[in-house]
């Protein structure tokens, strides 16, 4: 199919970009790489009157560091935050969460802050802001505001992002040390969205025990879930077979899954518990190296 | 010289694929072409009882809407070539009945693909919406028997079953079932159709350009004089383009009417249901055996699912009449009728779905004995075709199991399952027996040497992927005594000598006889030119000429030669024909090809996810023709066998009928990264009876035994059985 007639202004540049969107509001859409926006308009699930594109906006293509933590712009590509030596170094969840999205084709386009806005929780990048405790950065014409991923998933398809406001940047902490990641997924092909996946965040305290914890799991449920209890019994404790497994079964009751044409809910209930598992022996495997990753 | 038949050459067709030159059904066009989309139903079983179409007919650039209510009348309401199991029901507009959700119900025409499109979207239709059957488990209590299972008869028994089964010290009793599947070919099916006066030509994407041309004729109250098929490339057929479907006749019809050539391509979404699928099936099998391990008796009781429309079987049984030794057996065919699309020939259609119950059910048979399963099928092996006790024109399946037995590393097997594990993963060895029949039709075929030393070849046969291009022109070349490069074989065109349809594995052993005869025939004329009064080989015998290279010339003194070209001389070209067809050797032997594929299977102890890094498959096929067109078909089958096993699966909404994974995004089939290796091994065999090639059907045996063979090593991994394809991972989770 073709989308359905649409307006199209090529944003010259970020200001320009907000003041079309705050005149449009809702009807209007910010395209960045379209990997999801340009096939929901051409099966005409999306029907935006106005697209405005960010691609011109080379301004917004970047990738800083300041003492570990990490700042994305809204036209940055998956590609070359994958092949930053430095996000591998500082945050590496999100290095790792990476080749799991879609395919190498698509990761050259479609951008993070496009996948965030969209807020698909079928997505492996929400759940990955939720675990790393990320900071979304929304503009508008009428200024900035900071919203913690935790508050910036509200439903399905849903942000908290305003209709004159556009998700310009990301900004993950810096890893503290001894702190260990991973995320894992279980997808019936490469390449295509998993029947769940689970991103964690570990923290070892001083004394070997766990500092802080952060578990999250995409499609799981309406938003990207967070298994806060889960991760609230490993806080304190040591992280061996038992406690992990404590907290694998206990994200197994945190999550919402609804099934799918490709696995029943009980089957992705059962991978959140499994996944969990592993991802938190991994993460504690790897903060007690001190690796990482 | 090297025999030019054998040999590995590449694809003829190849370059031309891979540059985009070939040109198949949706790449034609013609002068003042109109584009056509089909319109679908919504719902499952009613009535049409009214059309909305003004704004359709405003909408920019439509030419034509053709519904039940206008649309032409035909012969026999429609149904003038209804003849199975080949000649579908089709619906053709001819009244406003509803038998399933995404029956065609109307043709929109524009002047370009987008504007039909357009209208098409904005074609209202209201429906008396009636209950439809959509509940094979319900509808299972009013199966029937049907006239026939393919060839055969529905229910074949010899023997007693039951006093064998009571005689049994073991019994295996399970029933297995396979899902709906839908062939999902690379090439959508797409029809060009352009009528020049009383003449219609179709551009047609078929298995069979003959039967299309017949069915067209009788469907349009044509002559078949009338009409011409052209399909020289196609993207894939796997069954479902061995029949004529709706849209072919629609195209036709609307080109009638408009009098203009009008295009109609089915999106991906509308190979789903319009163009056939693989009927689910539920098979009951029981095995009874002695301590001895031989088979006291064998039942197979298959039911599967047919359209309300029309009866078709899915003969799941029938490799159960001739794979092993019993004295008693009985199998029987019943259908269950469903608000579904007419389903078709797919992929082996019985035997691929038919040895994943029948050999699942022997590798439960060789646990309960204890025994290897490839002694449980060494102690049943079938001497002779065991119901009518015909002799095998040829059979190495010993061989199969032995080879494949050594090269798989058989022996290093644990007997228990379960046993075997690396890390997280359960490891699993199994096997299973592969079989197709051998079959063959008349066919016929065209060679013509011409003046400048090379040979056109014809047949109106069809390439759907497989390689006749290549392989023809090796027969002919080696016929004629020309060199490779100087044949070119031609195919896909009606008005070419006839040949049957590409389905039933049967193309080569069919048409490569005909091209023989024709070239021979050729050959002979030719000889009988070079060696007339006055020509360059005169006075020469027939029988001392010899070809070769391009060049005929004399046994008795090589010295005396002559070039085709020399030798056709004035003549301009010198015209062969050749027919062959089978003779009365089907009813002296049981004919077929037999393979044995051996599995890995690696499952996720947690996960249930199955991982196939290994397969060997070992088969006798007669003689191939071309080694590496025929290794490339064995591995390409093996490839569907995993997605059968593990991937597809055509799901439909019980509340609409609606298939709800009609997409290749949510209907799965294998990509590169989930096939493993795959090795195919030949045994060499010599078969003077199947026809004058010796070459057995390659084409669809390979998917044959991967169901079972894949489900036996997944059950020797993790010691649980799986029944119902596909072995999706939450069957794998206790």
């Amino acid at each position: 199919m073709k989308p359905a007639p649409f307006r199209y202004a090529a944003a010259q540049s970020l200001e320009h970009a907000l003041a079309l969107k705050a005149e449009a509001g809702e009807e209007a859409r910010f395209l960045a790489g379209g990997q999801s926006l340009i096939p929901a308009m051409n099966f005409r699930l999306a029907q935006p009157a106005m697209l405005i594109d960010l691609n011109p906006l080379d301004d917004l293509d970047y990738i800083t560091v300041d003492n570990g933590a990490l700042r994305i712009g809204a036209r940055t590509r998956y590609s070359r935050v994958e092949h930053c030596a430095e996000v591998a170094r500082w945050q590496p969840l999100l290095a790792e969460v990476l080749p799991n999205i879609a395919h190498p084709q698509i990761r050259n386009r479609g951008t993070l802050c496009g996948n965030l806005s969209n807020a698909d929780p079928a997505s492996e990048l929400p759940a990955v802001m939720l675990a790393a405790g990320a900071r979304m950065h929304a503009h508008s014409a009428g200024g900035d505001r900071w919203i913690a991923a935790a508050d910036f998933f509200i439903n399905l398809f849903e942000t908290a992002l305003q209709p004159d406001e556009m998700l310009v940047e990301i900004e993950l902490p810096a890893l503290p040390a001894r702190s260990g990641t991973c995320f894992i997924e279980v997808a019936r092909r490469p390449g295509d969205y998993a029947m769940a996946g689970v991103a964690a965040s570990l923290t070892l305290d001083a004394n070997g025990r766990c500092g802080s914890a952060s578990i999250a799991l995409c499609n799981a449920g309406p938003t990207p879930m967070a298994a806060a209890a889960a991760a609230q019994l490993l806080i304190g404790g040591v992280l061996d077979a038992e406690a992990i497994a404590a907290a694998a079964a206990q994200a197994q009751e945190e999550v919402e899954p609804n099934g799918n044409v490709h696995c029943t809910a009980d089957y992705q209930r059962h991978l959140a518990g499994v996944l969990t598992r592993r991802a938190l022996t991994s993460a504690a495997a790897r903060a007690r190296q001190g690796t990482s990753a | 010289m090297n025999p030019i038949i054998g040999q590995a050459l590449d694809r003829a067709d190849g370059p031309a694929k891979v540059t985009g030159a070939a040109q198949y059904a949706g790449d034609f066009t013609a002068s003042g072409m109109a584009y056509a989309v089909l319109v679908q139903s919504t719902v499952a079983k009613g009535m049409i009882t009214g059309v909305v179409q003004e704004a359709a007919q405003r909408a920019p650039g439509v030419l034509h809407i053709m519904t039940h209510l206008n649309a032409p009348r035909l012969p026999q309401g429609g149904k003038a070539a209804f003849e199975p199991p080949a000649g579908r029901m089709l619906s053709l507009l001819q009244d406003g009945v509803i038998d399933y959700n995404g029956q065609p119900i109307a043709v929109v025409v524009a002047d370009t693909f987008q504007h039909a499109l357009a209208g098409a979207a904005q074609l209202r239709f209201s429906y008396e919406q009636q209950p439809a059957a959509l509940d094979f488990t319900a509808a299972k209590r009013s199966a029937y028997a049907p006239k026939k299972a393919g060839k055969e008869d529905a229910d074949v028994a010899w023997g007693d079953a039951g006093a064998g089964m009571g005689r049994a010290t073991e019994r295996i009793d399970h029933v297995y079932a396979t899902p709906m599947q839908t062939h999902n070919a690379m090439e959508p099916h797409a029809t060009l159709a352009v009528w020049q006066g009383d003449q219609l030509t179709i551009y047609d994407s078929t298995q069979g350009i003959a039967g299309a041309r017949k069915t067209m004729a009788k469907t349009l109250g044509l002559d078949p004089s009338q009409v011409r098929v052209i399909s020289p490339f196609v993207g894939g057929g796997f069954g479902s383009k061995g029949s004529v479907w709706s849209h072919v006749v629609l195209a036709a019809m609307a080109a009638r009417t408009l009098r203009r050539p009008v295009k109609l391509a089915l999106a991906r979404t509308q190979m789903f249901g319009p163009v056939g699928g693989r009927p689910r099936t539920e098979q009951h099998v029981a095995l009874g055996a002695g301590g001895d391990a031989r088979l006291t008796a064998v039942r197979h009781d298959v039911v599967s699912h047919t359209s309300v429309m029309e009866d078709f079987v899915e003969p799941s049984a029938t490799q159960t009449r001739m794979l092993y030794a019993t004295d008693n057996a009985a199998t029987t065919h019943r259908l269950v009728k469903l608000n579904v699309g007419v389903p078709t020939f797919q992929r082996a259609p019985g035997e691929a779905t038919g040895t994943f119950a029948l050999e699942s059910a022997m590798d439960e048979l060789s646990y309960a004995l204890n025994i290897d399963p490839i002694e449980l099928r060494l102690r049943n092996y079938a001497e002779k075709e065991p119901h009518e006790g015909k002799p095998f024109s040829s059979k190495s399946l010993r061989e199969c199991y032995r080879i494949g037995a050594e090269r798989f590393g058989w022996s290093r097997r644990p007997r228990q399952a379960g046993t075997l594990r690396e890390g997280n993963e359960l490891v699993g060895w199994g096997m299973a027996t592969a079989t197709y029949p051998a079959n063959r039709m008349p066919a016929s075929a065209s060679a013509k040497i011409l003046a400048d030393g090379t040979a056109v070849v014809r047949s109106a046969t069809q390439d759907i992927g497989t390689g006749t291009y290549t392989v023809m022109a090796q027969v002919a070349a080696e016929a004629l005594g020309l060199p490779m490069e100087r044949v070119r074989f031609e195919l896909g065109d009606s008005s070419m000598p006839d040949a049957p349809v590409s389905g039933g594995s049967m193309t080569v052993a069919s048409v490569s006889p005909a091209v023989q005869a024709a070239c021979l025939d050729a050959r002979a004329k030719l000889i009988e030119a070079a060696i007339a009064p006055g020509a360059p080989l005169a006075g020469a015998t027939r029988d001392d000429v010899t070809t070769g290279d391009g060049w005929l010339a004399l046994r008795s003194d090589p010295s005396r030669r002559v070039s085709f070209a020399r030798a056709v001389g004035g003549r301009g070209a010198i015209e062969g024909k050749g027919e062959a067809k089978p003779g009365k050797e089907r009813e002296q032997f049981s004919m077929h090809s037999f393979g044995a594929v051996f599995v890995e299977a690696r499952v996720d102890r947690d996960l249930g996810r199955i991982r196939i890094p290994r397969v060997l498959g070992v088969y006798g096929v007669g003689r191939r023709l071309n080694a590496k067109t025929a290794r490339s078909q064995l591995i390409g089958g093996i490839v569907w066998g995993i997605g059968m096993a593990l991937m597809e699966e055509t799901s439909l909404d019980p509340a609409s009928g609606r298939v709800v994974n009609a997409s290749l995004a949510d209907y799965h089939v294998p990509v590169n990264a989930d096939i493993g290796d795959i090795e195919v091994v030949f045994v060499d065999e010599d078969d003077p009876h199947v026809n004058p090639l010796g070459a057995k059907g390659i084409g669809e045996i390979g998917i044959t035994g991967v169901g079972a063979a894949v489900a036996n090593a997944a059950f020797h991994a993790t010691r649980k059985r799986v029944r119902d394809l596909p072995l999706t991972l939450d069957k794998f989770l206790v």
